[in-house]
């Protein structure tokens, strides 16, 4: 029988957890209901400076932020142009990251050295990656076009080319996050018991059946977080965008946040801004709730 | 796993591990080239002589002492508040009674999955109101704490036997004594760990500082790089990549000398999570 008692209560558990839910509440959840009902509001920057830290000022004008966000063509543009990102991105990751995993997962010489090397890239800020890789693909002085030169292929103008400047930065990442996703495969992998083989072996199954058996069903399940954690990835890109191209050229590689970013910060577009980012939200929202789905489906 | 063909291995790992670090091999190189070789086509694989000045040159061109010390002062402030904070609160859902516990560690959980750059102008707006902004205080006191952090910390928590904190109850222990004497010990492979990955998201922390800050003295180290991409003056790549290698060293040293806790970390929360 549980039954809530003041004087018994041991309040040093509110001590504890004080400060952390201050921080929070202030810098993380009531942003998030600002944003909410910013987006469902016009508001007049001026009128933002004169008002008190819990005053949203502004007129209500339902969902019509939302309409003239889908109304605008750069909105629907910098969709696809995520999308853009995201199938070149997905995919290179996904599929290195898991064979990867899968060749590391042994004993080798040097293995562990190996191991930190693909790892490295991961702690490397974003801003710099961009920076190494704005040099290395840069046309007249690049490594890229060197190489190319080296085997007569007149190297294209990577980043002026609309085509070609969005796989670029999709690559960049992928070089960054390989090492990372390699490590949640290779804690997958070294979660399946090894009696799971032993046993298998027992019963005289070849390694192909081992693998398919085995193997692969897990890698199934880790594969279908990985690839929401790389749908998340994709509908953040911002730093790169910021830092390489700048959203050109001819707003080719034009991300949502690179383009809730400017509605804000350039243009001082509060509600659409707002709106934006609840449509941002909405989306990593279904495919949460999708790969859940989809999870719990294959377990049960 | 047994391996097969061990030199064809071999031959593969040390393939990819070239195309891996060509990246910072070519930053490297062309951190170090004059300003003539830099520019020639098709670049040399070696440089023909080490200019090892343009570290200094672009230190003081780009005032890096102070840029340094920002991003120093910003980076150590806010990893040993995420650290205490996150701490306290992952003790306190984890083993202690709080009315909607549940339902509060949902919602934080929850919070987690909001895109940052839906954040940005609420927050911007909360930090001029609350008189912060332009100063270093606002990357620091409001990313005092992270859900990341109170969730990686409670789940580590959670592994602790409550017959260890009831013993020294008994014995008589009070309750911030058993916090810091009893929990912290048993923790402490779970605490380092966090303060790694804190340190390095901070310090290579971009989108906050871009909209929290403006007066150039007060930039931290991957605004100002940023900046120079953007920059009108010409700074030659060489110079450009000189500063960049400088901000890259401390977390790759860092990350090479507490590697397993880094690994650690991340390869639990792929479990767990």
């Amino acid at each position: 029988m549980k039954r809530f008692d003041l004087r018994k209560t041991d309040w040093t558990g509110y001590a504890f957890l004080a400060p952390a839910l201050l921080i929070l509440s202030l810098f993380v959840m009531y942003p998030i209901v600002w944003a909410f009902i910013a987006s469902f509001k016009t508001i007049n920057p001026m009128e933002m400076r004169q008002t008190g830290l819990f005053n949203i000022p502004g007129e209500f004008v339902g969902l019509n932020q939302y309409i003239e966000v889908f109304k605008n063509d750069l909105f629907i543009k910098s969709l696809w142009n995520t999308a853009y990102y995201g199938i070149v991105y997905i995919p290179i990751t996904l599929v290195s990251s898991a064979l990867l995993a899968i060749f590391v997962n042994r004993q080798l010489k040097g293995i562990n050295f190996f191991r930190t090397v693909l790892f490295i890239p991961y702690i490397i800020s974003i801003v710099s990656a961009s920076l190494i890789f704005l040099f290395i693909f840069n046309s007249d002085q690049g490594l890229v076009n060197a190489l190319l030169y080296k085997f007569g292929i007149d190297g294209p103008n990577w980043f002026s080319n609309s085509l070609l400047a969005m796989p670029v930065i999709a690559i960049m990442s992928a070089w960054k996050k390989i090492g990372y996703f390699m490590l949640i495969y290779l804690a997958g992998l070294q979660n399946i018991p090894h009696s799971l083989y032993e046993s298998a072996d027992i019963d005289g199954a070849t390694p192909f059946k081992k693998f398919w058996y085995i193997t692969w069903p897990l890698l199934g399940r880790i594969t279908l977080v990985v690839s929401v954690l790389l749908m998340i990835d994709t509908l953040k890109v911002f730093q790169e965008i910021y830092v390489m191209t700048g959203g050109g050229p001819g707003d080719s590689t034009t991300t949502v946040p690179f383009l809730i970013y400017n509605e804000a910060f350039q243009f001082f577009r509060i509600g659409t801004a707002s709106a934006m980012s609840y449509i941002l939200f909405l989306i990593i929202i279904v495919i949460t709730v999708w790969q859940k789905r989809a999870v719990d489906k294959k377990l049960g | 796993m047994k391996t097969k063909h061990p030199i064809l291995l071999q031959v593969f790992m040390w393939t990819l591990t070239v195309i891996f670090l060509m990246p910072i091999y070519w930053l490297f190189i062309s951190s170090v080239k004059s300003d003539r070789e830099i520019t020639q086509f098709p670049p040399t694989f070696w440089p023909k002589e080490f200019h090892w000045e343009n570290f200094p040159l672009i230190w003081d061109r780009l005032d890096f002492t102070q840029t340094f010390w920002n991003s120093i002062l910003v980076t150590v402030s806010a990893t040993i508040l995420i650290t205490i904070f996150a701490t306290m609160a992952g003790y306190a859902l984890s083993k202690k009674h709080i009315f909607g516990k549940n339902v509060l560690f949902m919602i934080l959980v929850g919070t987690m999955t909001v895109p940052p750059p839906a954040l940005l102008l609420p927050l911007y707006f909360i930090i001029i109101k609350l008189g912060m902004y332009d100063s270093l205080i606002s990357l620091i006191i409001p990313f005092g704490v992270t859900v990341f952090g109170v969730f990686f910390m409670k789940q580590y928590i959670d592994d602790v036997p409550d017959e260890l904190l009831e013993a020294a109850r008994i014995d008589g222990c009070g309750e911030f004594r058993i916090f810091f004497q009893v929990v912290l010990p048993v923790i402490k492979p779970a605490i380092t760990t966090l303060v790694i990955i804190e340190f390095v998201n901070n310090w290579n922390s971009f989108t906050m500082p871009l909209v929290l800050l403006q007066s150039e003295d007060k930039f931290t180290l991957p605004l100002k790089l940023a900046m120079l991409s953007s920059e009108s003056v010409a700074i030659p790549w060489s110079q450009v990549l000189a500063a960049n290698l400088l901000t890259i060293v401390p977390v790759v040293v860092l990350f090479i000398v507490l590697q397993r806790f880094f690994i650690k970390g991340i390869m639990d929360g792929a479990v767990k999570g």
